[in-house]
């Protein structure tokens, strides 16, 4: 009598429940690549030129990406839902990967996609309080919240004299004659990835890589001259409007 | 009868599982000191430096302010000879020497041998946050290969040893603290052993180290809704937080970042030649990186003078001239200085003023005269 109640005794301290059948989910994982027109790209080192013939190096790129969405038939699934803010920094390696932790109903989908930055209903400034993601606020008086893009680098202008650029993508302002700001811009935008179609396979993970092409925000459909936009933009939302305009192409995907 | 013993032997170990399985009885419990809680002011981030091994406890802290004082952490009782944290560290200056400094002129300090420091001090402020390396050049950084240069426990036992402060010989030192009437009852306390090293001293400095928290500036009441800023502090907040204006906000934070500070390493145009061999280069080998060094905190700033690793300026209105019009530009200029083809962000006279009364809204009078940073009135063997 004793051994049957002990055995139930143990087995309900180290179980914590009956099995459950199995989903049918698996995971996906992004991984972020930067290069320049297909390669890698060589940091702190004046070998690129631009489409408007301008030479330029990158020292680094540090950015947000949220709420993935995976389409499939016209519905999707948000990915983490409010959770879903993404920080990459090209000086963090722990940051080039980004692991969704919700569980994907397996399948094929039709194409993945994402919004650069942070939408307005979330770009909310305050809500990261720990770095990296802190060092990222944008100023309240321009429109608070965080940037989306800090691509921060050099460029020779036609007297040869090197550069610095701050690149940099966030909420833009409206400006009176008198140079006061009278109202905000939100300059975030979806990226849709064209042949993005994935399989989510039962209990697997699909590997994703998303590539950015640094070249691309320089490109199409606006050449971007440093010699005419100067080295800071923040302030400058016809700059940053013509830089989103460009941000559309700028990323593209690989599957396994 | 053998089957009977079977189950006998099982049921028997069953018991002596769950019996030994438990919290034991018959095991006694391990010292615990009191944990101290560091209260996180409103905004500030949540993710504290605080090493594993030296968890903070009230019983740590006190010994560390003990230490942090005691110029016998020299290891030596000479008058002449004695040394402590404190001795250049002091509290009404931001735990930095001060330029005003009797002992040491134009805030330049020298250890136990008269050897000048290789670069100016740094102040002690909100360290608990900081997760990008200790000193100018970050020598001292949390995933360091070598496990004796991670955190500030290692700080304290650097500048212990090193020549140009302390000088001091571990051993020694140790050997002198167990003498110290009322010293090994307060080790005991904190650490549950009156046998004392080395690593208790530097552990126990280190947690004092990390209560140094300024969080009670004008700016810190102003987002607090206390207090207003007045027209000039405003404008200067706005121009901090421009690129059109000084930009500073980039490198040294804001309301977003109320360390004021990324504690990053810029190389932001002092200079087109590099020589100092103690420069971030140093530590990450990456080209980029010459002549860079960290962004200090602007909380108390007005008393962390002389300015730069090197003390190259002496007043904030130097350092602001520098960044309006001193610049130089080199391949190694971090971007982020992207006026540095003009000089400089150019700042009218007005801005200039209207700039540094905002940073001196960063000044915070509880820090300075904070009881619980201060120098005890008697160390344990004095009472």
């Amino acid at each position: 009598m004793v051994v049957p109640l002990l055995f139930a005794l143990l087995q309900s301290s180290c179980c914590t429940g009956n099995p459950e059948p199995d989903p049918q989910t698996g995971k996906i994982a992004f991984t972020f690549e930067h290069t320049v027109n297909g390669f890698p790209v060589d940091y702190d080192t004046m070998i690129y030129q631009n489409e408007a013939g301008n030479p330029y190096l990158v020292d680094n790129i540090q950015y947000f990406v949220s709420d993935f969405k995976l389409w499939q038939k016209g519905n999707y699934q948000l990915l983490d839902g409010w959770e879903d803010i993404h920080y990459v920094d090209t000086d963090i390696p722990g940051t080039w990967q980004y692991k969704p932790a919700d569980d994907i109903d397996s399948g094929t989908y039709d194409s993945i996609t994402f919004v650069f930055g942070i939408t307005g209903e979330k770009n909310k400034s305050f809500m990261f309080v720990n770095p990296p993601e802190s060092y990222m606020f944008w100023p309240e008086y321009l429109g608070g919240g965080y940037h989306y893009l800090k691509l921060n680098g050099k460029w020779k202008d036609p007297q040869q004299v090197v550069r610095p650029f701050n690149f940099h993508l966030g909420i833009g302002q409206q400006y009176n004659d008198d140079g006061e700001i009278t109202g905000f811009i939100q300059n975030w935008f979806t990226v849709n990835l064209p042949g993005s179609a994935i399989l989510v396979s039962t209990g697997a993970t699909t590997q994703v890589t998303i590539v950015m092409n640094v070249e691309q925000w320089f490109k199409e459909p606006n050449v971007w001259d440093f010699n005419h936009w100067g080295g800071d933009i923040m302030e400058n939302q016809e700059a940053m409007h013509t830089a989103v305009e460009n941000g559309h192409n700028v990323f593209t995907i690989k599957t396994e | 009868m053998k089957k009977q013993g079977l189950i006998l032997l099982f049921v028997l170990g069953a018991f002596v599982f769950l019996f030994y399985g438990c919290p034991g009885n018959s095991v006694p419990e391990p010292y615990r000191p009191t944990p101290y809680t560091i209260d996180i002011p409103k905004g500030f981030p949540t993710k504290l430096n605080i090493p594993a091994d030296n968890p903070m406890t009230v019983e740590g802290v006190e010994l560390g302010r003990y230490l942090f004082y005691d110029g016998r952490l020299s290891g030596r009782t000479d008058p002449d000879s004695l040394m402590s944290c404190a001795t250049c560290h002091l509290q009404e200056n931001a735990f930095e020497a001060g330029i005003n400094n009797p002992r040491f002129p134009g805030g330049f300090v020298y250890g136990i041998h008269g050897d000048t420091t290789h670069h100016v001090m740094l102040p002690m402020i909100n360290l608990v946050w900081n997760f990008s390396g200790y000193g100018w050049n970050g020598f001292i950084y949390n995933d360091n290969p070598d496990a004796d240069f991670r955190n500030i426990e290692d700080m304290v036992r650097a500048a212990v040893m090193a020549r140009d402060e302390i000088d001091g010989d571990t051993n020694r030192i140790k050997q002198l603290f167990r003498q110290l009437p009322g010293y090994p009852e307060l080790f005991a306390k904190a650490f549950g052993t009156d046998q004392i090293e080395f690593t208790h001293i530097e552990k126990a400095i280190a947690q004092f180290v990390r209560t140094l928290i300024s969080a009670n500036s004008k700016f810190d009441r102003y987002l607090r809704g206390e207090v207003q800023l007045d027209q000039a502090e405003l404008h200067g907040y706005v121009l901090f937080t421009t690129e059109q204006g000084a930009d500073c906000f980039h490198c040294h934070g804001g309301a977003g970042n109320p360390l004021f500070t990324t504690s990053l390493f810029y190389n932001n145009g002092k200079d087109t030649v590099f020589t100092d061999a103690a420069d971030r280069y140093a530590v990450t080998g990456k080209e980029s990186d010459r002549g860079a060094y960290k962004a200090t905190t602007l909380r108390n700033i007005e008393f962390q003078a002389p300015y730069m690793h090197d003390g190259r300026f002496k007043t904030l209105e130097e350092v602001i001239d520098f960044y309006s019009e001193g610049l130089k530009n080199s391949p190694y200029v971090n971007p982020l200085m992207h006026h540095v083809a003009e000089g400089g962000v150019r700042l009218t006279p007005q801005e200039k003023d209207d700039l540094i009364s905002f940073i001196k809204t960063l000044r915070d009078d509880e820090f300075l005269v904070n009881p619980q940073f201060s120098k005890p009135d008697k160390f344990p063997d004095q009472k």
